[in-house]
């Protein structure tokens, strides 16, 4: 094993996190080293999508620790506090969200220009390397109502990316999508990593985790229940809920046919 | 010379459609008429923006979240668009102008002049109606977009200057309109407290001339004239910010 403390860029430790009388997190503890792409699977509901708004200081968990990169997310008092670890920090949402009445180009420039004092050519330039790295060069000048879902996601990564971020986190961003435009978006995220961008990803496309994770944790009720290599995860799984759970859902297979009826 | 042949001119042929417009030949009142026009459309000038940009922090104070600035705006708007625009002239002009007096140490030394307090009052009146109107639209933005905003790192208040407002706006744009061709009706409220705008110097000229019908015409054209242009440029405004693909 490779682990070592210095290499963890994000690390949570027993976060405990309720809304109201709700306890949505019962205790997480979780790893992530500078580099790597880590997947997180589960139940609807099971927690995934706080876990990550935690991490980016969306939300706040009433106890434990989480570290960003030497930053103690879970001791920020200020907003403007919050604001710097999230210059650092991108995230992309199941719906896009884009700003719809600003064009491609003007939703990737604006963080950058207004956040981080970017003068505009500089941002623009990174703009448009970005739209090319995305694949929607010719798309600068579009508004997203005008774009696909696939295309829209893509540029919401374009966007998160031109604050050039020390990790991205990735929220189902392929579960509002038609089929045939998820591929283009795995595509970039695919590309991404390669990069060697560190990734979290909350996703149902079992495939894709399984070839791009290099961990994979399995959520259930607000607690890690299992985590591992995807070869551990999705083939040798000694949990019995974790077998059950990727057999159910790995993708277009039989097993989910079955149960669609 | 030219112009006094061309106001006679007016006059004689005016006259002989049994329109009485014969003040424009004197002096003093013509004068007096000339400056009601000028005093409506300084009127109009000043409380446009004024009550744009009073609309949009008491939109900002509603949706801050914060109660103790979005309570006091909440009950101003509720008193302002409940009662009427009249009586809050009175009210101003005759209790807290008197106040301010008695502040200063007498109404020699008091710099608000009705005129002040028409541009308050009507202001902040037009203000409460922009303000639930952009409000709506700051509420109509959907929470995923703002989170979004949040994510990326954008302030609150970068979120509201470059996200709620630019989409409010767009949605509430017809009602703000709306609200502005009634600042240009509600500016006739001056003449209660001596505020010597169109409709105040017209009456000066027809307690003297009788001729209240020739001066309704003139004033009647003047706010439909007035009105035909806010709402074009209402219209204009529109079309400019449409958004491709953006179904407001
Ligand atoms: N802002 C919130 N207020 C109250 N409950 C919430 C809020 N956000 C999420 N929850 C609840 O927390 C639980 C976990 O939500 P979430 O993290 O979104 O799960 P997942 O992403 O795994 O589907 C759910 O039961 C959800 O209803
Ligand atoms: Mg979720």
């Amino acid at each position: 094993m490779n682990i070592s403390a210095d290499n963890a860029i994000v690390r949570l430790e027993d976060v405990h996190l309720s809304f109201g009388q709700t306890e949505v997190l019962k205790g997480i503890d979780l790893t992530v080293n500078r580099g790597d792409a880590v997947s997180i699977i589960g139940p609807s509901g099971s927690g995934k999508s706080t876990i990550l708004r935690c991490i980016n200081a969306l939300v706040q968990p009433q106890s434990g620790r989480i570290t960003v990169n030497r930053t103690r997310v879970d001791q920020l008092t200020r907003e403007s506090e919050r604001i710097a670890l999230r210059k650092r920090v991108g995230i992309v949402f199941q719906q896009y969200n884009l700003f719809p009445h600003l064009t491609v180009l003007d939703n990737i420039v604006l963080a950058p220009t207004r956040i981080l004092g970017t003068d505009r050519r500089e941002a623009e330039k990174l703009a448009r390397e970005l739209l090319e790295k995305v694949r929607l060069a010719e798309k600068a000048n579009a508004y997203p109502g005008q774009l696909s879902g696939g295309q829209q996601q893509r540029v919401a990564i374009a966007r998160a990316l031109a604050m050039k971020p020390e990790l991205v986190l990735f929220d189902e961003v392929t579960s509002a999508l038609d089929p045939e435009t998820v591929g283009e978006v795995l595509w970039v995220i695919r590309d991404l990593i390669r990069d060697g961008m560190t990734s979290i990803l909350v996703t149902h496309e079992m495939r894709f985790a399984e070839e791009i994770s290099d961990t994979v944790v399995f959520t259930e009720n607000g607690r890690i229940i299992d985590q591992g290599s995807p070869e551990q995860i999705f083939h040798s799984a000694d949990n019995p809920r974790v077998r059950q759970f990727v057999s159910g859902l790995s993708g277009r297979g039989p097993v989910r046919d079955g149960e669609g009826i | 010379m030219q112009d006094i042949n061309l106001t006679d001119l007016f006059v004689s042929l005016t006259g002989r459609l049994g329109l009485n417009y014969e003040f424009l030949a004197t002096g003093y009142e013509a004068q007096i008429w000339r400056d009601g026009f000028i005093t409506t459309l300084y009127l109009i000038a000043l409380l446009i923006p004024v009550s744009l940009v009073a609309g949009l922090l008491f939109a900002a104070c509603l949706t801050s979240g914060r109660v103790w600035l979005s309570t006091p705006v909440r009950a101003f708007v509720e008193i302002t668009r409940n009662t009427p625009t009249l009586v809050q002239l009175m009210f101003s002009f005759l209790v807290l102008n008197t106040f301010v007096s008695d502040l200063v140490g007498g109404a020699q030394n008091n710099p608000l002049s009705p005129f002040f307090w028409v541009v308050a009052v009507v202001g902040l009146h037009i203000a409460a109606l922009h303000a639930e109107a952009i409000r709506a639209g700051i509420e109509a933005v959907p929470a995923s977009t703002v989170e979004a905003a949040r994510g990326v790192g954008f302030s609150q208040l970068q979120i509201l200057q470059y996200v709620q407002v630019p989409l409010a706006f767009r949605a509430s744009l017809p009602a703000i309109v709306n609200n502005l061709i009634n600042l240009v009706k509600l500016t006739t409220v001056g003449n209660a407290i001596a505020v010597s705008e169109i409709t105040y110097a017209s009456i000066m000229v027809w307690t003297q001339r009788d001729n209240v019908v020739s001066m309704m015409i003139v004033i009647l054209a003047f706010f439909s004239l007035i009105n035909l242009v806010v709402a074009r440029i209402g219209l204009w405004v529109e079309r400019r910010l449409a958004v491709p693909g953006y179904g407001l």
